[in-house]
């Protein structure tokens, strides 16, 4: 058994094993921290840092991202002060700027609970909307269930995108694992079995 | 192929090394040629080939020694070569001019006075590479023996006194003596974080997990700084002894040495070196006869400055995608495949054998009190001595500009530097008399990075350099987290349109928000301190900035679309050179009239205003265009009157 | 991988074994049950380990030929090693001047890596390009020094001059234009190179010049 340390989340005395990280404990004792990338039983990707909390550690107080920080003896979390409402507005406008205003699912909630303006920053993308946040949680749950997933990341920076691959396309027919987890909806409108991402070639041509 | 004996032993390195130079004759001429990339750029490789043809026409084979050596520092005077024993420096040399050389300082031991360096202000000649005011003030530890070695040739770095400090850590310290002298010395890693050397070694030993690695970094990513290549295609053996040095110490038995794609020449170089090392015992099995095995492997990167990060670098050296990763627990404790790894700087690696050899208190005695030794700066931009420059850390700005620089070429007015890379910020003239070293420059908003200077000058736009860095970190930027990719994309935008006279009044307050937003919540460094340029040029150069946005004019002359080209019709001379070369055709004149500038076609491309003799050209930025002088004929000046 | 949950002591494992509908747990022995859902993931993994027993590379023939031959003497060359898939993509970029499909298909099967990862390295480093290069490839530094003393006049410049952007080959297949985050020559900016061989200090008239000298 491993052993078990005392942390204070939001001035509540939280108890959880060594090694788990804050947003674990944090559930394991009810409260609830916001996320975009996380999901229960994936591997933690820190990718949409929505789940910020601002730590107390020695005097210093610093942001971290809950889903990837590990417990430790004594440390203070707040999931809530000015700080983090603020950056947690600011990020989902980001993601709104190629994505669109037309998100639906756990965005839209969030979105309204933090009064974010999703049309904010989209003049400053003139593209179509991706309605994709690049989140990754359809890959990495594609990778869980296929060895050699169907489905990957391309490219770089704002390049970045999702593709299918045609070699491994076949899979898709008889699986629906990346429906339930995309947090923008995107994935759920899957129209039988053809999956809604761009083939390989597609995107390296330009063809989105 | 020579017949190479193994060393094992401390006692055959002394012999090995007193053989070689029992066989040197001291009074025999040598000419050391840099073919560093700069000086092949400029033609090193002709000269060479020049070099040898000329002494075997001259039939001194035999007599006169030819030594390529790496990267010597004043690339601003490139091609440059070196005559020992008396240390001649000759330098801007042409292929024309090999023969002179031969013939005048080697055969009858004369001067080519042309060729020397001249002060431009004192006019004094210097016929020693001391007395050059460039060198003179430089601390030259790690660059120094470069002009004294071949890269290729490991017998000439043993010559000089190289692998004595591996003899010594191997044979008469123990691993946790070589880590309290390395603690003790205060090293802080030269890579851009400065974080001490000696505690990260200790994390590292003392993390649990078999086996351990040490990593050398030699992706220089920061565009203007090009130190480590200079290094790694100078003196890779260096960097090797300190590896090994570093790996005794902490205990690991494999390192990694990670250089970039565009630098396949140090790629080259340090795989020499580690060959040469393995045949002569000093790398391999039972180094040097001891119990001590340790291998190196080389990796080549493939073009992402992101893979210059440290968890991103070891990533990329499992195979993968090189995304940095949440460095909550450290690199040092879970690194490569999850194991112990330590990275630093090849900058780092090589001044551990001095640390060795010397002692920590000499090692502290220079520099200041938080940052000792010295420091390796590339001093590039709008200075006249652009190159590397290695000074002891406390040294003024001011001093690096404008004594070892020689101050603003063409004459112009100072009016910032900008340290760090991407990462770091602008320092306005205010701040010229700082002492540079790791913390100063972070109180003032900018950091030291991996020790990049970049000179600019009262024709660079403030706005638009920030622009440049936001783009580059776009261009960079692995994409993985939404504020980076999507904050930068942003930032990209509102900058661009700033620039093409689009701006509004919010953008400000826009550009901080996200700007904070980006430097609390991101994962990396290269997002965290991304805003870093943008916020230092706010703060010291605000006027610009509201000059742009309100007023649409440049006051640099810089941003494209807000500055018009003009040609003055009191010095045109008609010449036509520019009417013949403009591409967009938008110069109308003729031979006995004056030209003047079509404004609907000018592309504002800059080729009149680079290639007019007679300064004609003018950048206006925010004044209405005169009238076109149709018709007028030109005032014509006198030969040499301007 | 299959994670299954022991009810009994709560030790998660990744399940190996083909059966579909009950697991031993390795540290208790109890019988733990496999939902519906894992059931359906063994299926498949039972259909992938068929597909790949077809083209197993113990029945590989002795000597490969075509595109995959040039790729198994390279990786042969590396051993096999599937950390070093950077520098085989390198090896054959630089000896072949692109990377078609079929070789990185060829690359996933003969070292046994997925092909999501190889298509994930070789579009996110700069160095690989996934269509045809020209016989010469342009490389002009946009780093800060050469920035400051004007690369990007001689870009644009280059671009007019050719015909094409960035990224883009011109249609004679002669030069293909990059551009390079600093090539390390700083104090001899504007840089650039053509086929490895630099050229520095340029001003507009020396690029005509230069570019003039390839075929």
């Amino acid at each position: 058994m491993k052993k078990v340390i005392t942390l204070q989340i939001d001035d509540k005395e939280v108890k959880a094993e060594e090694g788990k990280t804050i947003l674990e404990a944090a559930q394991h004792a009810g409260m609830e921290i916001p996320t975009l990338c996380w999901y229960e039983g994936l591997e933690p990707y820190g990718a949409c840092r929505f789940c910020s909390v601002e730590i107390e550690k020695k005097g210093r107080s610093q942001v971290v991202a809950s889903c990837c920080y590990p417990t430790e003896e004594g440390l203070k979390v707040k999931t809530r002060s000015p700080k983090i409402v603020k950056i947690r507005k600011t990020i989902l406008e980001l993601a709104a700027t190629s994505a669109g205003e037309d998100v639906s699912s756990k965005m839209r909630a969030l979105a309204c609970e933090y009064n974010a303006d999703l049309s904010r920053f989209r003049s400053n993308a003139p593209l179509p909307p991706t309605k994709c946040i690049l989140c990754g949680l359809c890959v990495r749950r594609c990778i869980e269930a296929n060895w050699e997933s169907a489905i990957g990341f391309i490219g770089r920076g704002i390049y970045r995108c999702i593709a299918l691959f045609p070699e491994k396309a076949g899979l898709c027919s008889t699986c629906s694992y990346c429906r339930d987890v995309c947090p923008t909806g995107r994935t759920c409108s899957t129209f039988g079995p053809r999956p809604p991402f761009p083939r390989v070639n597609d995107v390296l041509a330009g063809r989105k | 192929m020579k017949e190479v004996k193994r060393i094992s032993s401390p006692e055959d390195l002394k012999k090995l090394r007193q053989e070689i130079r029992a066989k040197k004759d001291s009074s025999k001429p040598i000419i050391s040629i840099c073919v560093g990339t700069g000086c092949i750029a400029l033609g090193a490789t002709k000269i060479l080939k020049d070099i040898k043809d000329e002494i075997k026409k001259s039939g001194l084979e035999g007599k006169v020694d030819v030594r390529e050596t790496g990267c010597l520092g004043i690339c601003e005077q490139g091609p440059m070569l070196i005559i020992y024993p008396e240390e001649i420096p000759y330098f801007k040399v042409k292929p024309e001019d090999v023969s002179e050389i031969i013939s005048k300082t080697i055969i009858e031991g004369q001067l080519v006075e042309r060729l020397l360096y001249k002060d431009p202000e004192t006019g004094e000649v210097a016929k020693e590479i001391g007395e050059i005011p460039f060198y003179k003030h430089q601390l030259r530890l790690l660059l120094g023996n470069n002009a004294n070695i071949n890269p290729k040739n490991i017998e000439d770095y043993i010559e000089i006194g190289g692998y004595s400090a591996l003899a010594k850590a191997v044979f008469q310290m123990t691993p946790d003596q070589v880590l309290e002298e390395v603690k003790r010395s205060n090293l802080r890693g030269r890579g851009g974080g400065g974080f001490p050397t000696g505690i990260k070694w200790e994390t590292t030993r003392n993390a649990l997990g078999e086996p351990k690695y040490v990593i050398v970094n030699c992706d220089q990513g920061d565009p203007g700084a090009f130190m480590d290549r200079a290094l790694m295609e100078g003196n890779p053996h260096s960097v090797l002894e300190g590896l090994i040095i570093g790996a005794y110490a902490i205990g690991a038995n494999q390192g990694f040495v990670y250089v970039r794609e565009e630098y396949p020449l140090a790629a080259e170089s340090i795989s020499t070196a580690i060959t040469q090392a393995e045949e002569y015992g000093l790398l391999g099995e039972n180094i040097m006869g001891s119990c001590f095995s340790f291998s190196v492997r080389v990796h080549r990167g493939a073009g992402a400055f992101v893979s210059g990060e440290s968890s991103a670098l070891m990533t990329a050296i499992e195979g993968k995608v090189g995304e940095p990763r949440p460095k909550y627990v450290h690199t040092a404790v879970k690194g490569i495949w999850d194991k112990p790894s330590c990275l630093n700087n090849d900058k780092t690696w090589a001044t551990i054998p001095l640390i060795i050899l010397k002692g920590a208190e000499w090692f502290r005695n220079i520099g200041t009190k938080d940052s000792s030794g010295t420091m390796i700066f590339s001093l590039v931009g709008k200075v006249n001595n652009t190159g590397l420059v290695e000074v002891p850390m406390g040294i003024t700005l001011r001093d690096l500009i404008f004594k070892i620089g020689g101050g603003i070429r063409d004459g112009k007015k100072f009016k910032a530097v900008q340290t760090g890379g991407p990462s770091g910020g602008f320092i306005p003239e205010q701040y010229l008399d700082i002492p540079v070293d790791f913390d100063e420059l972070v109180k003032i908003g900018s950091m030291m990075g991996s020790g990049g200077m970049v000179v600019m000058d009262e024709d660079t736009c403030m706005v638009d350099v920030a622009r440049y860095f936001v783009d580059f970190l776009l261009e960079e930027s692995c994409g993985k987290c939404i504020p980076c990719r999507e904050g930068l994309r942003v930032l990209s935008s509102i900058l661009s349109d700033i620039c093409a006279g689009k701006g509004k009044i919010e953008d400000i307050q826009t550009t901080e928000e996200i700007a904070e937003t980006m430097r609390e919540t991101l994962l990396c460094a290269l997002g965290r301190t991304a805003a870093n340029p943008i916020l230092t040029s706010l703060k010291y150069f605000r006027d610009e900035w509201e000059q742009h946005i309100i007023e649409k004019r440049c006051p640099a002359n810089a941003c494209k679309a807000l500055i018009d080209f003009y040609i003055n019709p009191e010095k045109c001379q008609a010449c036509l050179l520019c009417l013949k070369e403009c591409p967009a055709g938008a110069i109308q004149g003729d031979k006995d009239k004056v030209h003047w500038i079509d404004q609907e076609k000018c592309i504002k491309c800059g080729t009149c205003y680079e290639i007019c003799n007679f300064h004609a050209v003018k950048k206006l930025s925010g004044e209405a265009i005169p009238p076109p002088p149709e018709g007028m004929k030109p005032i014509r000046k006198l030969k040499g009157e301007n | 991988m299959v994670l299954l949950i022991c009810q009994h002591c709560s030790y998660k494992w990744d399940y190996q074994g083909e059966n579909e509908h009950y697991a031993t747990c390795p540290t208790c022995r109890y019988k733990v049950r496999i939902p519906e859902e894992k059931a359906q993931m063994l299926r498949r993994k039972g259909l992938d380990m068929e597909l790949k027993s077809e083209f197993s590379l113990k029945e590989q023939p002795v000597k490969l030929r075509g595109i995959a031959g040039i790729v198994n003497k390279t990786i042969e060359d590396y051993q096999h090693d599937k950390s070093m898939l950077i520098q085989i993509l390198l090896r054959l970029q630089n000896n072949f001047g692109w990377l078609p499909m079929e070789m990185l298909l060829e690359v996933s099967k003969q070292l046994g890596i997925p092909i999501n990862q190889v298509y994930q390295v070789a579009t996110f480093y700069k160095a690989f390009s996934l269509s045809p290069q020209g016989r010469h490839l342009i490389r002009v530094c946009t780093g800060t020094s050469c920035k400051v003393r004007g690369a990007p006049i001689v870009l644009d410049w280059m671009q007019t001059f050719l015909g094409i952007e960035r990224g883009e080959i011109t249609t004679d297949g002669r030069f293909s234009l990059k551009t390079v985050n600093c090539l390390g020559c700083c104090a001899l900016g504007p840089m650039m190179t053509v086929d490895d061989k630099y050229y520095g200090n340029l001003k507009l008239p020396d690029v005509k010049r230069i570019l003039s000298k390839y075929t």
